[in-house]
């Protein structure tokens, strides 16, 4: 899928004339060469943030993204450690440690405090939190203010405070309250806020296929601590201005439902549950993936011009007369979405990925060009799985893999660079995660050694 | 001291949202993007009282506006498009014409943020690109949305969610192992995370630009964006394996599965903890299973063999019992479960209309509708819902004539020009029937002082 040139090709029409490529190749070097880390300053320099979270990992996620941007980040955990340390797949691990709590370990001071059980450690905490800007927790709802440590009593030494707490539920409504004794997994916030409903088979598939189904990456969890590190940072700017903090509640059922919106509109106007569908799309087609000689490749052509492209690439245009297809292409009759599915596959089978990719590329380019401007572009695109995709020449351009190390860990890789900002980029300073490797550290600066 | 519950319900009481100030007020962002991607970053900036001004193409319009699920319409419009675009000002202006240039240059002058997701290069080629724009205005936070980035060999690569999904390695992941069955994660979560990113981006940068003064430039790849929620790589580069597909177990913890219930509903059940999972027995009533070798220590637990034997023990209980009552044991007994919801029980869900994370919002357009409320409740400034999506160029008048001060004849000439226009009688782009647009103020404004 790499050209082989060097020189740049060009897919779409609004940036195909001379004057525009001269531009854009001079203001891609410019991109490369600002758009670089190092050296820069850090946003988030003037934020202390306390990570309470324990045997979860949105609030980790929420940590890290802090840490990311530059806050001096502390993750609260008793002595012998989180249990996030050990949730890992298949017990992979190294000295203990799990391989996401390697991965979301990044920039973070590590204290040993018990909040459950300790109350000398409840008041260093309290006076950690006189000082710091955002505290992170996810014990049931009233579990830390009936220890004294609160938003009601932290706020009112530190107005400007902002306390985000983490829960199935949340903090408020009748619900929370009866289930404030409920814990959090990554697959029950899936599943509660609307996920695996709309992942898997038809109803007429056999069994297991046509159940619901988890999303493989940790979609609850990480969409959880995104959210949490939007609203801490929505609260942020507010405090900047006003100096007044606030509470910040995530519930994990809202995590899917609330992010995408679909479920609460469609559930309105519809009256009913979408169904299964298997690997098409509700609203676009093709747009899914098919098998072709050595693995899949990834179609996207759903309007009319682009899949009329995409049906001449494939040697398919005797279809193009035929209104089911080029009329009628939503897959609201399975079957009818499924026969043109089985057309594709058919031509997609006869060529490799690279050979599908390098015909829809060239149509595009030659599209892009064109005076004739109903070219269409059927994009085609290799499916990758995650270790393919670490030496791809795209990224390693743009950093986005970072080989890290450290004393107790060793040497790994970590996916990093997932924005570039030209003055305040985030970055991976860090991973060192020894259970209580900063109290010293920790004392001396904010307790005076005590 | 007051019950902590009645104390939150206080803090948070939906219904006094509205009296509360708005976290981004003051702040302008022109959206010049389409999809969901970037609309998504601009929107979220909207819900908490920025001033989102959306441009999009005369009779044309936003990619989407048409796009619904099953070509469904609701009311000439499209349902799920309302939660995309929500909340902003819609002007319809061809900007690929020099005088809609200038018109943008003008916007630009008063704005904060710009947000754009063209294929890239595009708004650097019409000349409303960050190296341009940022002469005109030093202090912009320009955000540009891509599937690879505005640099780098893949850099003019075209893409859409999916592709992103593909690029990223994140399409290979859901779905069963050592079968040819996968799926790519639905309603364009490969829009919507990176978009949600996107978001948390400008707000670095304005709290960067309130500090130092300083703007600048964002460069956000959806890939990357995607990769940043995998820990799939690590797991490759320590292992020298591949993760891959796990079916409908968690493999990071166990039991973590979805299992079907006595009455025939699907449940997913988990235990994170030594805690949990002891929690899990008691309520199994399996205490043996405590002292059994394979399953005391979590590392040992989750070795594959031990989980798929622990898995199968906890299938045959849920088996014989029904949801509710394990969702009950779940609660007193401390350990994660949840039934798995559809779009009907979402929307219908007693516990989000009282929350506010399912809204039934009344609009001055299309009357009531059901919205997803946010990801984040904030007591102090949290997000509303002014208004639903509007029909193309719906607010012209009112930006250009209040916002940029432009006289009645100068909108008479962008008008001719076809430099500013409006809807069709295209779906998604037009009104609902009923809806009589001569007296509507908004898309009117301005017109009765001519008078």
């Amino acid at each position: 899928m790499n050209p082989k040139k060097n020189k740049e090709e060009i897919y779409a029409r609004h940036v195909a004339s001379a004057k525009a490529i001269r531009h854009l190749s001079s203001w891609g070097e410019t991109l490369a060469e600002i758009m670089n880390p190092e050296g820069k300053p850090e946003v988030l320099d003037d934020v202390l943030v306390l990570d309470a979270s324990h045997a979860n990992f949105s609030g980790i996620i929420a940590s890290s993204f802090f840490a990311e941007f530059g806050a001096e980040v502390i993750k609260i955990e008793p002595n012998e450690g989180d249990p996030a340390r050990k949730m890992t797949p298949f017990g992979a691990n190294v000295k203990g440690v799990g391989i996401p709590f390697m991965v979301e370990g990044r920039n973070k001071r590590y204290m040993t405090l018990d909040l459950k059980n300790n109350e000398e450690d409840r008041e260093v905490f309290g006076k950690l939190a006189k000082q710091a800007t955002i505290v992170i927790e996810n014990y049931a709802p009233g579990d830390m203010d009936s220890w004294g440590i609160g938003f009601r009593q932290l706020s009112h030494e530190n107005p400007g405070l902002i306390y985000i707490a983490v829960t199935p539920y949340g903090q408020y409504t009748d619900k929370a309250k009866e289930f404030a004794n409920l814990p959090d997994s990554d697959i029950t916030t899936q599943a509660g806020s609307g996920l695996p409903a709309q992942i898997g088979d038809p109803a007429t598939a056999p069994d297991p296929y046509n159940w619901p189904l988890r999303a493989g990456p940790w979609m609850g969890w990480y969409i959880s601590g995104l959210s949490a590190a939007l609203g801490g940072s929505i609260a942020l700017v507010y405090r900047q201005n006003t100096g007044k903090g606030q509470m910040i509640d995530i519930a994990g059922m809202d995590a899917y439902s609330s992010m995408v919106g679909f479920p609460a509109s469609i559930g309105y106007t519809w009256e009913k549950a979408r169904p299964r569908i298997g690997i098409l799309d509700f609203i676009l087609y093709p747009y899914g993936h098919w098998k072709c000689k050595d693995g899949y490749v990834a179609i996207a052509a759903p309007r009319d011009h682009d899949f009329r492209a995409l049906i001449k690439i494939l040697g398919l245009w005797k279809i193009e007369d035929d209104w089911r297809y080029t009329s009628d292409r939503i897959p609201d009759v399975l079957d009818q979405a499924m026969a043109l599915h089985k057309l594709i596959e058919a031509k997609t089978m006869q060529y490799t990925s690279d050979e599908l990719v390098e015909k829809a590329l060239a149509y595009s380019k030659k599209a892009a060009r064109s005076k004739w401007r109903g070219g269409g572009v059927p994009i085609i695109m290799k499916v990758m799985t995650p270790d393919k995709t670490m030496g791809n020449r795209q990224w390693t351009t743009r950093k986005a893999f970072q080989e890290v190390e450290d004393e107790t860990l060793g040497k790994y890789v970590i996916s990093s660079g997932f924005v570039k900002m030209s003055e305040s980029p985030p970055r991976v300073k860090w991973v060192s995660c020894d259970i209580g490797k900063d109290n010293d550290y920790i004392r001396e600066k904010y307790l005076h050694g005590g | 001291m007051e019950d902590y519950f009645s104390y939150t319900e206080r803090l948070f009481n939906p219904s006094k949202a509205v009296e509360k100030p708005e976290a981004l007020k003051g702040i302008r962002v022109l959206d010049f993007s389409h999809v969901i991607f970037g609309p998504t970053a601009a929107r979220i900036m909207g819900d908490y009282g920025a001033e989102v001004i959306k441009l999009e193409l005369p009779f044309y319009g936003d990619l989407w506006r048409p796009a619904t699920y099953w070509g469904k319409y609701w009311k000439h419009s499209n349902p799920i498009w309302h939660f995309v675009t929500k909340n902003k000002y819609f002007v319809s202006v061809d900007l690929k014409l020099p005088k809609a240039k200038d018109l943008i240059l003008r916007l630009v002058e008063t704005s904060d943020v710009v947000v754009e997701n063209f294929a890239p290069g595009t708004a650097e080629a019409w000349g409303v690109g960050y190296s341009q724009i940022s002469k005109v205005n030093p202090r912009i936070i320009y955000l540009s949305c891509s599937t690879y980035g505005q640099y780098g060999p893949l850099r003019f690569f075209p893409g859409w969610d999916l592709l992103a999904q593909a690029a990223s390695g994140v399409l290979s992941l859901t779905g069963y192992p050592d079968t040819e069955k996968f799926y790519k994660l639905p309603d364009y979560l490969g829009d919507f995370v990176p978009g949600n990113i996107g978001a948390l981006a400008i707000l670095m940068a304005l709290y960067y630009r309130n500090k130092t003064g300083k703007g600048q430039y964002i460069d956000l790849a959806q890939s990357e964006a995607l990769m940043r929620i995998l820990f799939h790589h690590t797991y490759h580069n320590l292992t020298g394996e591949e993760l891959g597909r796990t079916g409908n177990s968690d493999p990071t913890m166990v039991p973590a599965s979805i299992f079907k219930t006595g009455d025939e509903k699907f449940l997913a059940l988990a235990c994170a903890t030594k805690d949990q999972f002891e929690g899990l027995l008691d309520a199994m009533g399996r205490e043996d299973l405590r002292k059994d070798k394979r399953f005391t220590n979590t590392f040992d637990r989750l070795k594959p063999e031990n989980a798929e034997a622990l898995t199968g023990i906890v299938a045959d209980w849920v088996k014989i019992h029904d949801c509710e009552e394990i969702v009950k044991l779940s609660n007193s007994k401390a350990f994660p479960a949840a039934e798995v919801m559809d779009d009907y029980q979402i929307c219908h869900d007693p516990w989000r209309r009282q929350r506010g994370s399912v809204i039934l919002f009344n609009d001055d357009m299309y009357g009531e509708f059901v919205l997803a409320g946010p990801s984040a409740q904030l007591s102090e400034t949290p997000s509303r819902n002014k208004w639903l999506a509007r029909p193309l160029g719906y607010h012209n008048r009112i930006v250009l004539k209040k916002f940029l001060g432009m006289k009645e004849e100068e909108i008479d000439d962008l008008e001719k020009k076809k430099v500013i226009g409006t809807f069709d009688d295209k779906p998604g782009l037009k009104p609902p029937v009923y809806y009589n647009m001569d007296e509507d103020p908004i898309y009117n404004y301005g017109k009765e002082a001519m008078k």
